[in-house]
């Protein structure tokens, strides 16, 4: 045991944590060694030291403040209790804040309730709003496109308006005017076939009637007699025996006004 | 009751018997509060801290899964101080806030010993004042202070001796 060990132990030797042979040998090396013994009572000195240093004492109101936050956790533990604790005791029971939390329950929910509602109100009146002004807008651009001088301009318009269901009569009387008037018998059969889509209209009916005498193409013919007898229209049968004894009128198409005279009644 | 252990009063606590609480309290009041008092020597803060840790205990008692007790209400308590010690370095410029003794305070000490130990202790840093404090104040085994710090035995036991050396020639250069 040197004197490098002893340092290395001197802390625990004083402790009294060292085997019994350990402390023999640094008990024997201090009794010969001056600068051992020297780091010893020092070490002892220090250690003491820590020994007389006096218990602080913490002020009453810790104890206070314990016992105080003790509670509270113990009426959050079983809330039911504070309540027969505090009448119990005569405490004001608290009105304030049952009334604050009742209030803000009601505000809550009624503002919940209020919010959806108008929200679906206002999305349902705003898409409304929408789709009729989609619609609106399509009307305008079939109007406008209708009587354009292109063909296809033409017949795309009065594609269009195979998505209205309840078409203005605006429209109704532009498509007809096309079936009756356009220049192009393409554009004729489409606006034909679209106002056929509208059997209940009865500007539509006396339209397709009408169209009967003064068309003299077959195809729009054919295409006007299907429309006539789908809808059983009575007054089609007149017009449609005129066209039997024209002598223009061809073979094909007399077939197809015998065939549907005989459906229609 | 007084003669259950820690930690049997403390699992007691963690089923909700927070009257066990109140002896828990009885046990570790003065020992917490000596323990932040021998690092910052401010009542005022030494009270508070004391109050957050039993409160700690309290709030999170369902977290203690047995084990030492002292080491775990030893760890919330050094976690608080850390808390501490990280915000009053971030937003005050007191001194106070440093692990200084005031020297006032203790010049008026009847005891020259304690004293010129106190005046030693200022040259230690946090962390070694903390080692030192838990095993000479507090006289916490070296295994109890790696479970609090979250070291080993061994390596506790080397630092708190080069502590020790560290003090002992500043002590008896000043007496």
């Amino acid at each position: 045991m040197n004197c490098n060990d002893v340092e290395k132990y001197i802390v625990d030797f004083i402790d009294g944590q060292l085997a019994e042979d350990e402390t023999g040998q640094i008990q024997k090396h201090i009794e010969a060694c001056t600068n051992c013994k020297t780091l010893y009572d020092e070490t002892v000195a220090l250690l003491t030291a820590f020994n007389d240093v006096d218990e602080e004492v913490p002020n009453e109101s810790l104890r206070e403040g314990f016992y105080k936050r003790l509670e509270e956790e113990k009426q959050l533990l079983r809330p039911d209790v504070e309540v027969i604790q505090l009448r119990k005791q005569e405490k004001e029971f608290p009105w304030k804040r049952a009334f604050q939390v009742a209030a803000s329950i009601v505000f809550l929910f009624s503002g919940y309730f209020l919010g959806s509602h108008k929200t679906k109100q206002s999305a349902n009146q705003e898409i409304v709003a929408l789709q009729i002004e989609t619609n609106e807008l399509k009307e305008s651009v079939v109007l406008a496109m209708i009587e354009n001088q292109s063909v296809s301009k033409r017949i795309q318009a009065v594609n269009y308006t195979e998505g209205f269901e309840q078409p203005d009569v605006k429209i109704l009387e532009a498509l007809i005017e096309r079936m009756q008037y356009d220049g192009n018998i393409n554009v004729r059969l489409a606006a034909a076939e679209a106002l056929s889509e509208f059997p209940e209209s009865s500007i539509v009916k006396d339209a397709f009637i009408e169209a009967l005498t003064t068309q003299k193409n077959p195809s729009l013919q054919i295409a006007i007699i299907q429309f006539l007898v789908k809808i059983q229209e009575k007054r089609a049968i007149d017009p449609m025996k005129k066209l039997l004894e024209h002598s223009d009128t061809p073979d094909f198409v007399k077939e197809q006004v015998n065939d549907g005279i005989s459906q229609i009644i | 009751m007084k003669k259950l252990t820690d930690e049997e009063l403390m699992l007691d606590v963690s089923q909700g018997n927070l009257d066990a609480m109140a002896h828990i309290f009885e046990r570790y009041n003065k020992r917490l509060y000596n323990f932040y008092f021998q690092m910052v020597r401010d009542k005022a803060i030494c009270e508070d801290m004391t109050q957050t840790v039993f409160y700690k205990v309290m709030r999170y008692r369902e977290s203690y899964r047995g084990g030492q007790f002292v080491s775990w209400i030893f760890r919330i308590a050094r976690n608080e101080f850390s808390d501490y010690y990280q915000n009053s370095k971030k937003t005050s410029r007191h001194t106070d806030v440093e692990l200084v003794a005031s020297k006032s305070e203790d010049s008026i000490d009847k005891n020259d010993n304690v004293s010129h130990l106190q005046e030693a202790i200022k040259i230690l840093d946090k962390e070694e004042r903390e080692l030192i404090v838990l095993n000479r104040f507090q006289g916490l085994k070296y295994s109890k202070i790696a479970e609090i710090t979250g070291s080993s035995e061994g390596a506790v036991k080397v630092k708190i001796h080069r502590i020790i050396k560290k003090l002992r020639t500043v002590y008896f250069k000043t007496i």
